[in-house]
């Protein structure tokens, strides 16, 4: 007969317990990796917005500093960059563990 | 600094320099206007007062870092120097003696504000690029 894995045994059980480490932090309030990750990508999304606000409105002739407009456009481009980048790294890293010879 | 601080202060001299292009743009088109606006008097040169951006009480170089936020325009002030007399009987601006007060705008002067706002513009697009290269290159770290 088998007896089914209690999930709060291994966290729990002190035989499991690494000596001397601290157990991790849990996260509280929503600032796990998946919220941080949705609030970058909201934050991305707004400035992408606004890059688009800005360069229509230069576009429609109702834009009187181009240079707003076009720092708008660099921090969209730049934000997308560095999400674009860290993007592909996360896809490398799991892909990584998905192809782990077991 | 934040991630696009640079960015920012570069933009905020953009748009200083522009404005100041645009003053002395104004001040050449007016090299010969014996009257202003409302009437009275030469026209009278324009000069642009930038000043640093930020709260000015920081305590070190490194606070003040922390707070830069490039350049403002303080102000469009006027030039108080004295205008050119000219003597131009014919001018219907002439006064009694025949005199024609004519505004205070020496136009080499104003050639060389218009190089020196076409030059600092460049400079701060260098360093904008800049910027954008260092940026590029960081993020290729992670390829």
């Amino acid at each position: 007969m088998t007896v089914p894995i209690d999930p709060s045994f291994a966290t729990s059980g002190g035989e499991w317990a690494v000596e001397g480490a601290a157990p991790p932090a849990q996260p509280s309030g929503g600032t796990g990796f998946g919220s941080m990750l949705a609030n970058q990508l909201g934050k991305l999304e707004s400035v992408q917005d606004e890059a688009a606000k800005a360069s229509q409105a230069l576009a429609t002739g109702q834009a009187s500093d181009p240079e707003a407009v076009v720092m708008a456009v660099e921090r969209a481009q730049l934000s997308m960059q560095l999400a674009s980048t860290l993007r592909t790294k996360a896809v490398e890293a799991v892909n990584d563990v998905f192809h782990t010879q077991v | 600094m934040g991630l696009f601080d640079a960015f920012d202060a570069s933009g905020s001299a953009l748009s200083a320099e522009r404005l100041r292009m645009d003053v002395t743009a104004e001040n050449l088109a007016n090299a010969q206007s014996t009257r202003t606006a409302n009437g009275q008097g030469p026209y009278r040169r324009k000069e642009v007062v930038l000043q640093e951006a930020g709260s000015g009480t920081q305590a070190s170089f490194a606070d003040s870092l922390q707070a830069a936020r490039g350049v403002r325009v303080a102000g469009i002030v006027e030039d108080p120097t004295p205008p050119r007399r000219v003597y131009d009987p014919g001018h219907p601006d002439a006064d009694a003696q025949g005199y024609v007060t004519m505004p205070n705008v020496n136009t080499v002067t104003e050639m060389t504000d218009l190089i020196g706002a076409s030059r600092a513009y460049e400079a701060n697009v260098t360093a904008m690029q800049t910027t954008k290269a260092m940026f590029a290159r960081t993020l290729d770290l992670l390829k």
